[in-house]
């Protein structure tokens, strides 16, 4: 048992040296902790509640009192900034959380045990990926109803066939290794292969795949919004921000500069993640 | 060849099948309904006097004559084969939303502008995005490839909705030669297709610069250069020709994920297209529309992908002697 920690151990310190090595990989990581604490704490953080308004001062340009200015409602665009990270946050992890359950669920049991069910199941993949995810994300929200939940479980529905077809490809390669061989020789059961010898060891991919995934749902959250089909208002998103900024771009620019901003930052810093984490997987083999 | 395109066509029909039995299950399971929905808003006109009994069995009646002409008044599994009925004979009837219009004419009139905007931003993302590409792989870890870099990186994060509005500003409002809106003449396809073709030089341009490094480190290389290649003969020749093989894959995606992911940006410059029809079939729940819509951009989707498949197949000599 001790063993087995000592190797798993080294196996992550190898790719951390090599994440370590590329300063823009690590300035995302910064990054990426930075927001995350940002989303959590925006109810203690945001100076005004994101639905309060202030008639009296309706489109007011940055400020000291209001960091990023107001809207048409006059409500703190700071504020509304950091709620949208805070909903983009909870929508991106969410949403690749149930993207991971589903598709390495399935995608283990399709490499491991082959044959008929790996048939089927790929079968069922094929089809899946080859669907407008983007038209049936629009017609689940609208089956679902707009919320968290549905907004899950409408980017899960097509987004997990790429994953469970990553991790049947890494459990075909990594079930015909030795140490496979071995534990089987020990005694281990197909469930204690599966979860205990094979997924450590295509964990690393699955990784990569989450992170680089994030932006893409985050996106697709914001659009979602942008054609009224995200978190429901007064509730702010990035998409629905931008947009009420577009029509102002020519009188109060920040209005869209900001989300847009805002968007783009958090995008590049989970890709920066995501470059690094491929580059220091793909050298150790 | 021509039984793996055969037994490719079979599985098409096969998932167009499964997609639209599954876009018939969910959309017929939306809550709320186009009638509902225009009862409503008649309501809201008449500003809350609420209609009297007797106009609620008017309504009621229209209903009834409505489902009846929709084809609504049958069991479901019975509306499921008249729409794929209809999808097969080309005969959807008319869309509730556009009563004037049938669905077929609907798409016949939106695909071919989404198709358009699409294959011309594809075409300006392959123009610009490969030497782009090419540049920051022959000259790595220069200032040039790391410009480029930075570039492909800022500019694949950057959704088009927000490029549509910093380009409306450039060539509308700071130099105002451009028009934002209308439809009919070649310029008004300048703007949703510039709006539109940042995303796909970012990623062409990144895909082609690690193709084309990776391509530069293979054997044949070393063999072209120790032949005593010039380095126009080996980059271009050799290198150049590999590399761009596996760009082909992600060509036909991008170019349906062009047609209808954008409906944002047709949206703003007014493009009378696919993605905008569906956006307002779904916020007014006309059901056939939306069926239709889903399930012909499906066979789109499909259609690209064997289509790549087959330039694949005779682009790549080694796949062509592995299947044999």
């Amino acid at each position: 048992m001790g063993n087995k920690k000592r190797i798993g151990r080294s196996y992550w310190s190898n790719i951390w040296e090599k994440f370590k090595r590329n300063k823009l990989a690590v300035f995302g990581l910064i990054f990426v902790c930075i927001l995350i604490l940002l989303g959590i704490s925006a109810p203690w953080l945001a100076p005004y509640p994101y639905d309060e308004v202030h008639y009296e001062a309706v489109w007011t340009p940055p400020c000291r009192e209001f960091l990023a200015g107001t809207d048409q409602l006059g409500r703190d665009i700071f504020s509304r900034l950091l709620y949208s990270l805070r909903n983009a946050i909870i929508v991106g992890l969410g949403a690749q959380s149930l993207i991971v359950v589903i598709g390495l669920t399935l995608g283990l049991i399709a490499g491991f045990y082959g044959g008929k069910t790996d048939n089927i199941l790929m079968r069922i993949v094929d089809i899946v990926y080859s669907f407008p995810s983007y038209l049936l994300n629009i017609i689940l929200v609208l089956v679902l109803g707009r919320g968290y939940f549905s907004i899950f479980v409408a980017i899960a529905a097509t987004g997990w066939a790429g994953m469970a077809r990553l991790v049947r490809g890494q459990t075909l390669s990594t079930k015909s290794r030795d140490f496979v061989e071995a534990a089987r020789a020990s005694g281990a059961g197909n469930n204690r292969i599966m979860f205990r010898y094979i997924l450590p060891n295509i964990i690393g991919p699955v990784i990569y795949s989450i992170f680089s995934g994030i932006p893409g749902v985050m996106l697709v959250e914001s659009g979602l919004s942008l054609i009224g089909l995200g978190v429901r208002p007064p509730m702010p998103s990035w998409g629905l921000m931008i947009s009420e900024g577009t029509g102002q771009f020519l009188y109060n620019p920040y209005m869209l500069l900001a989300p847009a901003g805002m968007l783009v930052l958090t995008i590049l810093s989970f890709n920066f993640v995501a470059f690094g984490l491929r580059d220091a997987l793909s050298a150790r083999e | 060849m021509t039984q793996y395109i055969i037994k490719r066509i079979g599985w098409i029909i096969f998932n167009l099948l499964v997609l639209s039995l599954i876009a018939f299950i969910l959309i017929k399971n939306v809550p709320g309904s186009f009638l509902e929905l225009q009862i409503l808003i008649g309501q809201a006109g008449t500003m809350g006097t609420g209609l009297t009994i007797s106009e609620v069995e008017k309504v009621r009646g229209v209903e009834t004559e409505m489902m009846k002409r929709w084809g609504e008044d049958v069991p479901l599994w019975q509306q499921y084969l008249t729409f794929i009925k209809g999808l097969v004979t080309l005969d959807m009837g008319p869309s509730f939303r556009w009563p004037t219009q049938t669905i077929e004419e609907i798409i016949a009139n939106t695909f071919p502008v989404s198709f358009t905007i699409a294959i011309l931003a594809v075409t300006i993302a392959i123009i610009i995005g490969i030497p782009l590409g090419v540049l920051a792989a022959l000259k790595q870890n220069s200032w040039i490839d790391y410009l480029v870099s930075a570039l492909v990186m800022v500019v694949s994060a950057i959704p088009n909705y927000v490029m549509a509005v910093f380009v409306i500003f450039l060539f509308s409002f700071w130099i105002p030669i451009l028009p934002t809106y209308g439809w009919g003449q070649p310029k008004n396809y300048i703007l949703p297709v510039l709006a539109m073709s940042f995303g796909p030089i970012g990623s062409i341009a990144g895909y082609m610069r690690t193709s084309l490094l990776d391509a530069l480190k293979q054997d044949y290389i070393r063999t072209a250069w120790a032949k005593g290649g010039t380095e126009r003969h080996v980059i271009f020749g050799h290198a150049m020709k590999n590399s761009l093989i596996p760009l082909v894959t992600i060509l036909g995606p991008m170019i349906s994920h062009l047609i209808l992911g954008t409906v944002f940006v047709e949206g703003m410059f007014g493009v009378p297209g696919m993605g905008q029809y569906f956006s307002q079939a779904a916020g007014s729940r006309d059901y056939p529309l939306m069926m239709a819509q889903t399930v012909i951009f499906g066979l789109i989707l499909m259609i690209m992908n064997l289509i790549v498949d087959i330039i694949y197949f005779f682009l790549d000599p080694r796949i062509r002697v592995s299947r044999r």
